[in-house]
């Protein structure tokens, strides 16, 4: 596994372009979300299948390791709560 | 002008017949689609990815592997030794000189004389998508793997050694020989494709193969 990323504005977008390519969302829908953005429950496309394929692949492009009791609807609720979650894994 | 129809064939394995795709003729390349949801996810990148290997004179076969597509086999009993001895077989029907595989097909191209890889997945990774998955949905999504199957998977990794180019997706930090733009279909829930990305693959494929004399 490659070494951690280190940079906030890294992090943020990684997530956004993790979102994109897993939920096909459009380019400027992603770029919009602000950390009040409601995920979770909101978008259709985000479901929970969505939802293991977002982690895994947050994994893989943060080299990080999620572990499944660290998942829960806070945590997905909105953009600003997964990227918080992203950055206190990566940014260590 | 190569003959690009689309056929379907058998291969033996674990003393049944199970069935192959089959478009084009010339040299054979065997397909090892991903695992589980993303096959289904990606099967029409594949089938894109083979008619464009198909025009460039290849004969491309994607096997249902037991338990798969129109495999009579229950999935429930159905090992991870049936899966590699099935896609060892499936390559030896087939008279495949090399194998194009994505995500966990990789792990299954053991037996293969050369090993093309798309975004190779470690059977760990692969292993707790499917836990994840499971504990979102009730009843696991569409496929409900026995335990033997999944500990044989869990263990997996890509055969190392050998004739093996592996390339990955521009967005993935993994080492990889070539990196190329699109989107992870295998993440998306709706099936769905990508042009450029069956172009790209299509042709490093195609260059691979003639490059290492394959062909």
């Amino acid at each position: 596994m490659t070494a951690a990323l280190n940079d906030e504005q890294e992090v943020d977008a990684t997530l956004r372009a993790v979102l994109r390519d897993v939920l096909g969302l459009p380019e400027a829908q992603v770029a919009a979300l602000d950390e009040s953005s409601p995920l979770f429950g909101a978008l259709p496309e985000f479901d929970s299948m969505a939802v293991a394929g977002l982690l895994t692949e947050l994994e893989e492009r943060l080299g990080i390791l999620i572990e499944d009791h660290e998942v829960d609807a806070d945590m997905l609720e909105s953009f600003g709560s997964l990227l918080t979650f992203a950055r206190s894994k990566t940014l260590q | 002008m190569s003959d690009s129809g689309l056929h379907y064939t058998h291969y033996r394995a674990g003393g049944r017949d199970e069935w192959m795709m089959r478009i084009g003729s010339g040299p054979a390349l065997l397909f090892l689609p991903p695992l589980f949801e993303e096959m289904n996810r990606t099967r029409a990148l594949l089938a894109s990815v083979m008619r464009r290997l198909a025009a460039e004179g290849f004969r491309s076969f994607l096997p249902d592997l037991p338990g798969t597509g129109e495999s009579e086999r229950a999935l429930e009993e159905v090992s991870w030794r049936d899966w590699l001895d099935s896609a060892a077989s499936a390559g030896e029907s087939a008279g495949a000189v090399a194998s194009v595989s994505l995500r966990g097909g990789a792990l299954l191209d053991g037996a293969a004389p050369a090993r093309w890889r798309f975004a190779p997945a470690n059977g760990a990774s692969l292993a707790r998508d499917l836990a994840r998955a499971g504990l979102m949905t009730e009843g696991g999504g569409g496929y409900a793997p026995s335990q033997a199957l999944l500990d044989g998977l869990a263990e997996a990794e890509p055969e190392a050694g050998g004739t093996v180019r592996t390339v990955r997706l521009s967005t993935d930090r993994a080492e990889a020989d070539l990196k190329l733009e699109g989107p992870p279909l295998w993440r998306r829930a709706e099936p769905q494709n990508s042009t450029e990305l069956a172009d790209a693959m299509a042709s490093d494929i195609t260059q691979w193969a003639r490059s290492c004399g394959l062909c």
